[in-house]
């Protein structure tokens, strides 16, 4: 990746409104993050990431939690209900799904608890889970991603 | 004490709660609907939680929602607003039983008071006077005719669960009472879910009193006195103020009479919180009780300028179980307040809804000017709720004073982007009968088709 990329890429942010990108390739990550008026951006090698603070954000009037850029054929589970995530039907027991688990529509990815009742949460979509968005035993809002797939 | 509240609510009165809750030092989570994510009550809270889609009754109405974020957050208490769940004993019953504490009456008091017929009959147990009508709901059609023959035309059929003005018919006669009477079931079984009506004698040109109430629950109840509502639109409040008009040129002695019946009303009910009571008045000073608002109301910052009583912390601590601290006799009556609500509506296209972006906003400011709001420049109505985008009061030390500096704050108005009635109320401030204190629930009407005449025959 050269300078000519990532000015592309920050062009793309600026132009979509969105404020945050990362990319992990195999010795090589980026962190992106833009906030208030003209933040920075620091490009570096390694297992490291780094990036230039935002100006004093704006207390009001932040721009409204745009969904991250998600490679195209990637789809977000997203949270139907507001609770607690559970990776695991049970404390003792192993996570319904991991990186690289296959889902069909009727898997149960996790559960989400709420008022003592344990809802089981089905993928809804057939394909392999690439990414874990939410760690075990935090809240959850509604519409917040869980899992990212990849469609089958 | 409380740590932490959840506010059930949004726009311009979760604005009002959090800014309560941060002067008494306690945390605040807002919850929005998706179509909310940019509103100012979530910006200002410490935590927001996103409850649903845009509809009400995917979001703000989600009873299940609302507690599972209130659980997340770990809160100790709820405050309903006003509309939505603000009224709703099952919802109050639901937050108890979880061990949240709901702001607001007990369900038991809500339930005293239920609806309009059960009010009613509260009323007279409370020996205050209530407009003549039907006992309770109206069976059948011969029951309607019989109890509107025994009233005398004209009458008004009400919907028993209605509310915000709405679920309300007038008949003159026999043919269009029982018209009306089948058309108000109908109605009212598709708006609120019950087809009850009951009848009332139909006052003509009444005037909209009601007296704001506070009950501790430790058997204290007081009232701050009464606020004039008449000015309204198909029976949506306009302006709102405080001394009436009314009371204090005609008819004095019914601040203290009203004022009395309006406690009377609360201790029957067992009220504890804020609330309001309700009456109508007619020319010849006779007033009837109508029902009383489970709820803090939009008009309440009229009374807090002219008692210097906040409200929304009043009830925040009587929540928290703290006993007034003051008796009937310490509450002090200083000067007079005006509101104009300010709706994104087009008053020159018959009100029609205007949401949208605002581009440019400058709010009116300088001594005696209040605004409550949560517009901003940049911010998005969304069509899903309500038109009203804000609240301008005034105070002053007597009523030209208030209405002065109310045309004087209207005119300081730019709102880019959006329609408004800006224009309207400064039209009904400069209205000669308006100007007298002279005025019944028919004025904008009047003043409407005066203002259409006008646009016809433009020279007379």
């Amino acid at each position: 990746m050269d300078l000519k990329d990532i000015k592309a890429i920050i062009d793309l942010m600026k132009k979509n409104s969105v404020s945050e990108f990362e990319l992990e390739k195999q010795d090589f990550k980026i962190k992106l993050k833009r906030g208030g008026n003209g933040g920075g951006a620091v490009y570096e090698e390694g297992p490291g990431v780094a990036y230039l603070p935002a100006q004093a954000p704006a207390a009001l009037l932040q721009p409204a939690p745009v969904p991250t850029l998600v490679p195209s054929n990637e789809i977000e589970i997203k949270s139907p209900m507001i609770g607690t995530f559970y990776r695991a039907p049970s404390p003792e027991s192993g996570s319904y799904v991991e990186i690289g688990s296959e889902v069909t529509s009727e898997s149960v990815v996790c559960i989400i608890e709420a008022m003592k009742v344990m809802n089981e949460i089905k993928a809804e979509v057939k394909g392999v889970i690439t990414q874990v968005l939410v760690d075990n035993a935090k809240p959850v809002e509604f519409g917040q991603p869980l899992f990212k797939v990849r469609p089958a | 004490m409380f740590e932490k509240i959840l506010v059930a609510n949004r726009g311009e009165i979760a604005v009002r709660i959090i800014r309560a809750c941060k002067e008494l030092n306690i945390r605040t989570v807002a919850v929005y609907s998706e179509a909310d994510a940019n509103s100012m009550h979530v910006q200002l809270a410490d935590e927001a939680i996103c409850i649903g889609k845009a509809p009400a009754n995917e979001s703000y109405l989600r009873i299940d929602r609302l507690i599972s974020a209130a659980e997340i957050t770990d809160v100790d208490a709820i405050h309903p607003g006003y509309g939505f769940l603000s009224e709703n004993a099952h919802f109050a019953d639901v937050c108890e039983s979880c061990n949240i504490r709901f702001i607001g009456p007990s369900s038991r008091a809500m339930n005293l008071l239920e609806d309009k017929a059960v009010s009613r009959a509260l009323a007279k147990k409370a020996g205050v006077p209530t407009p003549p009508g039907s006992e309770g709901v109206i069976d059948n059609e011969q029951e309607a005719l019989t109890t509107a023959k025994r009233i005398g035309y004209p009458v008004m059929i009400k919907a028993i669960a209605g509310g915000g003005g709405r679920g309300m018919r007038v008949a003159h006669n026999d043919v269009s009472l029982v018209k009306g009477y089948h058309t108000s079931r109908s109605e009212a079984e598709k708006a609120f879910g019950n087809s009850g009506v009951y009848i009332e004698k139909f006052i003509e040109n009444p005037h909209h009193i009601e007296f704001q109430i506070l009950g501790d629950g430790k058997g204290h109840i007081v009232h701050l006195g009464e606020r004039d509502c008449s000015i309204q639109r198909r029976n949506q409040k306009v302006i709102e103020e405080t001394p009436s008009p009314l009371i204090d040129n005609k008819f004095k002695k019914l601040r203290e009479k009203m004022g009395k019946a309006a406690i009377r009303i609360a201790e029957t009910a067992h009220y504890t919180n804020a609330g309001t009571v309700e009456f109508i008045v007619d020319d010849k000073g006779d007033f009837y009780f109508l029902e009383v608002n489970k709820r803090i109301q939009v008009e309440h910052p009229i009374t807090e300028e002219v008692t210097g009583i906040d409200l929304v912390r009043a009830q925040i601590m009587i929540a928290m179980g703290e006993p007034l601290r003051f008796k009937q006799s310490d509450i002090e009556f200083k000067g007079h307040a005006i509101e104009c609500r300010i709706n994104a509506e087009d008053p020159f296209d018959d009100f029609r809804p205007s949401p949208g972006r605002i581009e440019m906003y400058y709010q009116p400011g300088g001594r005696g000017v209040r605004v409550d709001t949560h517009a901003y420049a940049g911010y998005t109505i969304p069509p899903s709720y309500d038109s009203m985008i804000g609240k301008l009061i005034t105070y002053g030390k007597d009523r030209r004073e208030a209405m002065d500096r109310m045309s004087r704050a209207l005119g300081e108005y730019m709102i880019t982007g959006v329609k408004t009635t800006i224009s309207f109320q400064q039209a009904i401030l400069q209205d000669p009968n308006f100007r007298r204190g002279v005025y019944s629930t028919g004025f904008v009407e009047q003043l409407l088709s005066g203002a259409r005449r006008e646009l016809i025959e433009p020279n007379p």
